[in-house]
């Protein structure tokens, strides 16, 4: 279970955000919407530990009671998914994939799970093809897979959705929930379209401006 | 680059750039005032100076430098800005951009022997139209290369400073949106040629400023390429001062030395005069720009240059192709336009000295580039480190600054004053003392090169990597570097060609105990062994040409070669294990 309490967020004497709190449970997805410039992706970095130091934070972040927001970055377990896949453009597909898993597992164990996250794909005959080589939709399952390959904690979601084609979308998000699902830790999500957040079937904040 | 203590960092790099800028300056300026403590002189006099203005050739050579230093940049950019305009919006334009870089790695001095096989007397050029419409059969008695007033060595400068140049300037092209602008102004029914004069050239100007700043100052500067090709007795002033540096009488090191502080305040003066006559130039045309006249007589100037540049470049290119011919000449008589017969001989006289040099020239070039390589890589770490914290991006950071140092100054004089530190601390004529020195001019070059695309790099990759996995370092390599291939290839072929170029940094720090390429070809081109000069100047010009081949050529193919590797390695692990 991820927890925020009381965050607040301002630029310079400005406030943007006041009093945010929230709880999300294992397997579940929150949606936090409102128009651009509010702090919403800054909420997220301030949960990945990268918020940019002229932003000023005050306010708490747990998981599972304990402390995220004393932790350095490295130390959190984060998954971060964004608006670019990020695939590493000069790895092959099977590559991106193994590079996420811990190198604790051993190496035939390492080589089966990314395999397996490939038949997931549908695309088992393309792990030694280049990112480029896949339509944007598979990229950002790609992305996906291996952003929970690493066995992050929680998951943060900053609209993976928007540059992909409206007829995609809907595809991605149903396995986006699915992959999340299955995985059962606390994911949150950034947007600015409703119909994310409807589709994420969990609850939905709307951050407006502070007066 | 996972660093820590950037500030520190950031700190020791600054020292060390300028530690040995202000030992060469201060190296220089305390002998021109008669304080030398290794000739045993403790006082400071004006009497080097007096010596120096009582000098007839420094006259002769200080007007030969400024005519030959002015006049060459000028003749430079106005071929390059003419042929840009011609040809930016042909579609063949783009594979020039391509083929320049070769011509920019080619080192100058291989280039000026190039010329000189092509346009002495007894040159290509005369043996061409000898002897059926010249009659000629033996060379004629003229002054062609080397001439008093610097013709030849101009010519050399431009060919060398033209295709710098034009690269600098399509490398701006997007940044001022040109394509843009010209269909605009020619949907106002403006010609092309006067729409650069009026529009493109004002604005492209204050970007390159810089550039054309380090051509006014190697023009001024240049010693190798003077040797070769540019007038004797006089020749030009940093000719004249490396031949005082070198006199058996030491004390003339501090006439000498007066004359080195002289040329960097004639660089200085040069400058300012360039940048006064360009304000005064925008000043006087300013009127004219907006005055609705689509046409103008000065249309033709552009289009004179047009067939100079040309005509420039062709000579580049035939220059270069006789350096071969000329090595594996047997017999070649004057007026025969090709050798009458061919041998592999000359090369395989010079096998042993070539090996020697060949295995000096590349030593120094690695070591040096790859250092330069790594350097500038922690330097621009730190810089980026800098910008991220800063709300300021566009405050130029210090190392920017600095860097240009170097390559600003005048090598002679500086390198002397940078040698006699060399002596005191024993490392003169040690290879070290050699890299050193060249990192000094390789640096410059290798930094600018990444600084663009190392500071574009979408750190986002990076930081994801790192999300993935916490390993920093590895993730560094294997995602960041990695991915900035390209660019680093580049950086290193520009740094390995500017290497392979010198010929002071090496003749000082070395003592003549490690001889170059390039100082051996510089050395012996006036001896009229054209054989041997030829096989050095090819191979002088053949490294740089390969490894900028190769930068261009690896990287996009590097990850679809790597993939097959491995893969064919994989498969044969998995049939053994069947």
């Amino acid at each position: 279970m991820l927890s925020v309490n009381a965050f607040s967020l301002s630029l310079g004497d400005k406030t943007l955000i006041k009093d945010l709190s929230f709880e999300i449970a294992d397997g579940q997805i929150l949606s936090i919407m409102g128009p651009s410039g509010i702090g919403k992706s800054s909420l997220l970095h301030f949960l990945s530990g990268s918020l940019s130091p002229n932003l000023t934070t005050t306010g708490e972040a747990f998981l599972n009671d304990e402390a995220l927001h004393t932790k350095a970055t490295q130390d959190r377990k984060v998954g971060l998914l964004q608006q670019m896949p990020l695939l590493f453009p000069h790895m092959s597909i099977i590559e991106n994939l193994l590079f996420a898993i811990p190198a604790d597992i051993n190496k035939a164990e390492r080589i089966t799970m990314a395999q397996h996250a490939l038949e997931k794909l549908g695309i088992p005959d393309k792990a030694n093809a280049l990112p480029k080589e896949l339509s944007g939709g598979q990229q950002a399952r790609v992305a996906l897979l291996r952003t929970l390959l690493s066995k992050p904690d929680y998951l943060l979601l900053d609209e993976p959705f928007s540059e992909l084609d409206p007829a995609l979308r809907r595809d991605v998000r149903a396995f986006v929930l699915n992959e999340i699902r299955q995985a059962n830790i606390p994911a949150l999500l950034v947007t600015h379209d409703p119909e994310d957040a409807k589709a994420m079937e969990g609850e939905c904040l709307e951050l407006g401006i502070v007066k | 680059m996972p660093l820590k203590h950037a500030k520190w960092i950031t700190g020791i790099i600054t020292l060390l750039l300028i530690f040995p800028i202000a030992i060469g300056l201060v190296g220089t300026l305390l002998p021109a005032f008669q304080y030398f403590p290794p000739l045993g002189e403790y006082h400071i006099s004006l009497a080097p100076w007096r010596n120096l203005f009582s000098q007839g050739e420094f006259y002769a050579s200080l007007k030969l430098t400024l005519i030959t230093g002015i006049g060459a940049p000028l003749l430079a950019l106005w071929l390059a800005l003419s042929l840009l305009a011609w040809g930016y919006q042909r579609p063949f334009f783009r594979k020039v951009e391509a083929a320049l870089s070769p011509i920019l790695a080619i080192p100058h001095a291989a280039m000026a022997i190039g010329l000189l096989f092509l346009l002495s007397p007894s040159g290509w050029l005369v043996r061409l139209f000898s002897p059926w419409l010249t009659g000629f059969d033996r060379p004629p008695n003229w002054i062609t290369v080397q001439d008093p007033y610097g013709v030849s060595l101009i010519l050399a400068l431009v060919i060398k400073e033209m295709p710098y140049l034009l690269f600098v300037m399509l490398a701006t092209m997007k940044s001022i949106k040109a394509r843009e602008s010209l269909q605009v102004g020619q949907a106002l029914g403006y010609s092309r040629f006067t729409l650069w004069r009026k529009v493109l050239i004002p604005q492209l100007y204050p970007i390159i400023r810089l550039p054309i700043f380090i051509v006014v100052a190697f023009s001024l500067t240049v010693v190798d390429l003077a040797l070769v090709i540019g007038p004797n007795t006089p020749s030009t002033l940093a000719v004249t001062l490396l031949r005082w540096f070198n006199d058996p009488d030491l004390s003339m090191r501090l006439m000498a030395s007066a004359g080195a502080i002289s040329l960097m305040l004639v660089i200085v003066v040069v400058l300012a005069g360039w940048e006064l006559a360009h304000l005064l130039f925008s000043k006087l045309t300013r009127a004219e720009r907006s005055n609705g006249k689509r046409f103008g007589l000065t249309d033709s100037l552009l289009r004179l240059g047009v067939v100079l540049g040309l005509l420039a470049l062709l000579n580049a290119f035939v220059a270069l192709a006789l350096l071969p011919i000329w090595s594996l000449a047997r017999r070649w008589r004057f007026p025969d336009a090709l050798p009458s017969q061919w041998t592999w001989d000359n090369i395989d006289r010079a096998t042993p000295l070539l090996i020697e040099l060949t295995s000096n020239t590349l030593t120094i070039a690695l070591i040096t580039t790859l250092m330069a390589c790594t350097i500038s890589l922690v330097m621009l770490e730190t810089k980026r480190h800098d910008m991220a914290r800063s709300t300021d991006i566009s405050k130029p950071h210090l190392f920017d600054w600095l860097i240009y140092v170097p390559i600003l100054l005048p090598q002679i004089g500086f390198l002397f004053g940078l040698h006699v530190l060399l002596i005191y601390l024993n490392l003169n004529g040690d290879l070290c003392a050699i890299i050193a020195l060249h990192l000094m001019y390789v640096l410059p070059y290798v930094y600018l090169t990444l600084k663009g695309p190392y500071l574009a790099y979408e750190e986002e990759y990076l930081l994801q990597a790192n999300r993935l996995n916490h390993q920093p370092w590895r993730n560094y390599v294997l995602v960041k570097i990695a991915m900035l291939k390209p660019a680093i290839f580049t950086a290193f072929a520009i740094g390995f060609s500017v290497s392979i170029a010198q010929y002071l940094p090496t003749l000082i720090a070395g003592e003549g105990r490690y001889s170059t390429l390039t100082t051996e070809a510089v050395a012996q081109a006036a001896s009229g062994d054209r054989k041997q000069v030829g096989s050095m100047a090819m191979l002088q010009a053949f490294f740089p040409i390969m490894v900028f081949w190769l930068a261009q050529f690896i990287p996009p193919h590097w990850t679809r070669w790597r993939l097959v590797l491995k893969n064919l390695f994989s498969r044969r692990n998995k049939s053994c294990s069947v």
